[in-house]
C-alpha cells in the first residue's frame, strides 16, 4: 500500500473500520449492479420462455400476419405493429418540433424570470402518471375530439385517404395526442439541458460576429447538441412505443386494423395490458408474450441506434 | 458541460426508458399469494373473476362478514378470464366465471369444480340520441351490427323489426369486452346458435375476434364507453343496465316473442336449460316451446379447487351463497334465485370439496 503515510496517524481500530466500510461499499454496490444485470437477463429469459409456444408455432410469420383470432387460435402482430408505429410516429412528428422549441425558449429566449416556473411546469407534465393522462383522455380529450375536431376534419380533409371516416371518442387520434403529451416534456427538458450545455463563449462569439439569434441557434447551438437531440428523440420514441395504460384507455382496443385515423385501433403494449389477464387459450397468452419480445427487440434496436448515431455525430464534431 | 457529457446523459436516459418501456404493461389486478391460496387466515376468503356476478357477490361480502360466520370475503371483479387464471394459479380461494371452463382450462386447473351459483340475463344496451327505449332486435340483426354489416341505426333490417319507431341515421358503434369475459362467451354463444354468418366468421369465445367496434375493459368499462358514444351498442349483465338506467333492447326468442329481460324470462329459460357433458348448463337460445324465455341468459359459476386449505370456510360460504339468505339478494339486482334442482346438485358438488 502506497497510501499508508496519510492514514498512519489514525488509530489502527479506525483503519480497520474503514476497510470494513470499503468492503461493505464494494459488496453492496457490486451486488446491486450485478443483481440488476441478472434481473434483466432473467426477465428476457422468462419473456422468451413464455413466448416459446407462439415463437415455434408462428415463427417470423407472426410479424406479417394481421389476424388475432381466439376462436381459431391463430395470432399475428401486423395490425398491432402498425398501430404502435403509427401512434409513435405521429406523436413524435408533433412532439419533437414542439419540444425543441420549448427547450430553446427555456434556455435561450425566455426572460430569466420565466425560465424556472415554465421549466418546472414542463417537468411536472412529465411526472403526471400515465393513467391520469389516460383518464383525462377519456373524460375530456376524447369527447372534445369526437364532437368538435373530428367532424371538422372529416368535412374539410375527408378527401385525404385515412382522414375520412366516422368520429369516435376513442381511436388512433386521441392515442397519438396523449402520447404527444407524454413525449413533449421528456424531449423538452433534455433539449433545454443540451442547449444550456453549449459553451457560452461559442454563443457569445457568434453573436459578437453579428449573427442573429436564429443564426446562432442554427449555426452554433444545433450542431453542438444534435447528438443529444437524437438521443432525446429516441427516448421519446421508446416512451411512445412502450406506453400501455394511457393508450389502452383511449385507443379503443380494436381487433382489426383501423380504416381511418378516428377509428379504434390497438398497439402491442396496449393489447398486452388489455388481454393478458384472462386469456382464452394458452397459445394466446404465449402470443402476448411474443408481443413483449417484439417490444424488447424494438427497445434494444432503438437503444443501439441511438448510441451509434450519437457516436457518429460526436466523431464528426471532432470529439474523438 | 460539453457535447459528450450531454450525449452520455441522454444515452443513460435512453437505457432507462427502454427498460421502463418494457415494464409498463402491467395494470391488471392480481391478488398476491400471501393474501390467499396456501393457508393463511381461515376467517378470510379471497376470490376473483366475473364482473357479471360482481354486484351480487358484493352484497354477499357485506352481509357474510356480519353473519355468525364472520368471514371476510374479498372479491376482485377482474373478469371471468382473469378469475380462471387466478384459481388455476391458486392465488385465490375461489374463481368466478360465466363461461364454463374449456377442456384446456379444466385440465390446467387440476381438479377444479365449477358450481353454478347464480344466473342472469345478458342485456343489449344502447345509447342513441333520439331513439326510444326497448326497440326490438333479433340475434341475426345484432350479429350483423357487431360484424359491421348493419352500420346505421335506420338500416332497413332494424326498421323492419320496429314499424312506427323513428330511427335516427346515427352510425352504429359496437362496443365489446377487451378482457376475457364470460359475458362475451354467453353473448357470442347465442349469436353462434342463431346466426350461421356469425358462426362462420366469428364464433364463440371469452375473447371473441370481433371484426369491428371498440373494446373496453370489464362490464363497467363497456357501460362507460356506451354512455360516452352516441350510436354505441353493447352487451352487458342486466344488473349494470338497471343500476345505470340504460336503454335496452327486447330480443326475439325462438318462439318469435320479445320477452322483457328479467327474473321471469330468465327463469323460463333456466327451466329448459340443457346440461353439457362438462357439468355446465347452457341457457342460450331456449327452444320455441319456452314461449317467454329470454334468449340470452347464462349461469355464472364459482370455480373452486377440489382440495382447498380453507375447505370448511369455503364450503360454508358457498352453502350460504346458494342458500336462501344468499339467493335472496339476487332478485332486486336482476338475478333470479337458483332453481331448486340446481341448488340440490350444487350441494353435492360442494360436498366434494375437501382439504
Amino acid at each position: 500500500m502506497t497510501t499508508e503515510t496519510p492514514t498512519s496517524h489514525i488509530p489502527l481500530s479506525a483503519r480497520r473500520r474503514w476497510r470494513l466500510g470499503d468492503v461493505l461499499l464494494q459488496g453492496i454496490a457490486g451486488a446491486a449492479a450485478l443483481g440488476l444485470a441478472a434481473l434483466m437477463v432473467l426477465l428476457v429469459v422468462e419473456v422468451v420462455g413464455q413466448a416459446h409456444a407462439a415463437l415455434s408455432e408462428f415463427g417470423l410469420g407472426f410479424l406479417h400476419t394481421s389476424v388475432w383470432n381466439t376462436v381459431k387460435d391463430t395470432y399475428g402482430a401486423l395490425d398491432l405493429i402498425f398501430g404502435t408505429l403509427v401512434t409513435a410516429a405521429v406523436a413524435l412528428l408533433i412532439a419533437v418540433p414542439l419540444a425543441i422549441a420549448i427547450g430553446l425558449f427555456l434556455s435561450e429566449l425566455a426572460p430569466r424570470a420565466l425560465r424556472t416556473p415554465v421549466g418546472t411546469m414542463v417537468e411536472l407534465l412529465a411526472a403526471i402518471p400515465s393513467v391520469v393522462l389516460g383518464l383525462w383522455g377519456i373524460l375530456v380529450l376524447g369527447p372534445f375530439l369526437n364532437e368538435h375536431v373530428e367532424p371538422f376534419m372529416i368535412a374539410h380533409l375527408g378527401f385525404v385517404p385515412f382522414l375520412d371516416g366516422f368520429p369516435s371518442p376513442v381511436g388512433l387520434l386521441p392515442a397519438c395526442l396523449i402520447l404527444t403529451l407524454m413525449v413533449v416534456p421528456i424531449v423538452a427538458s433534455i433539449s433545454r439541458e443540451l442547449f444550456t450545455s453549449v459553451p457560452g463563449e461559442l454563443k457569445q462569439g457568434a453573436l459578437a460576429l453579428g449573427a442573429t439569434r436564429w443564426e446562432m441557434v442554427r449555426g452554433v447551438a444545433m450542431p453542438q447538441v444534435s447528438g443529444g437531440l437524437v438521443a432525446a428523440v429516441m427516448l421519446g420514441f421508446g416512451r411512445a412505443v412502450g406506453e400501455a395504460i394511457a393508450v389502452t384507455q383511449v385507443i379503443g382496443g380494436s381487433l382489426t386494423r383501423p380504416d381511418s385515423i378516428y377509428a379504434p385501433a390497438d398497439t402491442m403494449a396496449s393489447r398486452l395490458a388489455a388481454q393478458y389477464a384472462g386469456t382464452a387459450t394458452s397459445l394466446q397468452k404465449s402470443s402476448l408474450a411474443y408481443l413483449a419480445v417484439i417490444l424488447l427487440v424494438i427497445s434494444l434496436l432503438t437503444n443501439v441506434a441511438a448510441q451509434v448515431i450519437v457516436r457518429r455525430i460526436q466523431r464528426r464534431l471532432g470529439h474523438r | 458541460m460539453n457535447v459528450r457529457r450531454a450525449g452520455s446523459i441522454a444515452l443513460a436516459l435512453v437505457a432507462v426508458a427502454a427498460a421502463s418501456a418494457c415494464g409498463s404493461s402491467g395494470g391488471t389486478t392480481t391478488v398476491t399469494k400471501s393474501q390467499a391460496g396456501g393457508g393463511g387466515d381461515s376467517k378470510v376468503l379471497v376470490g376473483a373473476g366475473s364482473t357479471f356476478v360482481a354486484p351480487l357477490v358484493q352484497q354477499w361480502e357485506a352481509d357474510y362478514v356480519k353473519s355468525p360466520a364472520a368471514v371476510t370475503v374479498t372479491y376482485g371483479a377482474i373478469g371471468s378470464g382473469g378469475g380462471v387464471d387466478q384459481i388455476t394459479a391458486r392465488t385465490v380461494d375461489f374463481g368466478a366465471s360465466d363461461a364454463p371452463l374449456s377442456a384446456d382450462q379444466a385440465a390446467a386447473c387440476k381438479g377444479c369444480i365449477q358450481i353454478p351459483w347464480s344466473l342472469g340475463a345478458v342485456a343489449i344496451t344502447y345509447n342513441v340520441k333520439g331513439l326510444q327505449n326497448k326497440i326490438h332486435l333479433t340475434g341475426p340483426v345484432i350479429a350483423d351490427m357487431f360484424m359491421g354489416k348493419v352500420t346505421s341505426w335506420n338500416d332497413p333490417e332494424i326498421a323492419k323489426l320496429n314499424p312506427g319507431v323513428s330511427l335516427p341515421d346515427t352510425h352504429i358503434t359496437p362496443v365489446y369486452r377487451s378482457d376475457g369475459s364470460g359475458t362475451s362467451f354467453a353473448f357470442t354463444d347465442w349469436l353462434t346458435k342463431v346466426s350461421p354468418d356469425w358462426a362462420n366468421n366469428v364464433g364463440t369465445s371469452t375473447q371473441p375476434p370481433f371484426p369491428t367496434g371498440t373494446g373496453a375493459e370489464h362490464s363497467s368499462g363497456v357501460v362507460a364507453a356506451v354512455q360516452a358514444t352516441d350510436g354505441a351498442v353493447t352487451y352487458v349483465d342486466l344488473a349494470y343496465v338497471q343500476a345505470n338506467d340504460l336503454q335496452y333492447a327486447l330480443l326475439q326468442n325462438a318462439a318469435g316473442n320479445y320477452p322483457e329481460p328479467g327474473i321471469k324470462s330468465v327463469i323460463a329459460a333456466a327451466k329448459v336449460g340443457t346440461s353439457n357433458p362438462d357439468g355446465s348448463i347452457s341457457l342460450v337460445n331456449p327452444p320455441a316451446s319456452a314461449a317467454d324465455a329470454y334468449p340470452d341468459a347464462t349461469f355464472t359459476y364459482v370455480i373452486v379447487p377440489q382440495s382447498s386449505p380453507k375447505a370448511s370456510t369455503l364450503k360454508d360460504f358457498l352453502k350460504y351463497a346458494i342458500g336462501p339468505t344468499g339467493q335472496a339478494f339476487g332478485p332486486p339486482l336482476g338475478y333470479p334465485k337458483l332453481p331448486s334442482s340446481i341448488v340440490a346438485s350444487d350441494q353435492q358438488l360442494i360436498d366434494k370439496i375437501g382439504s
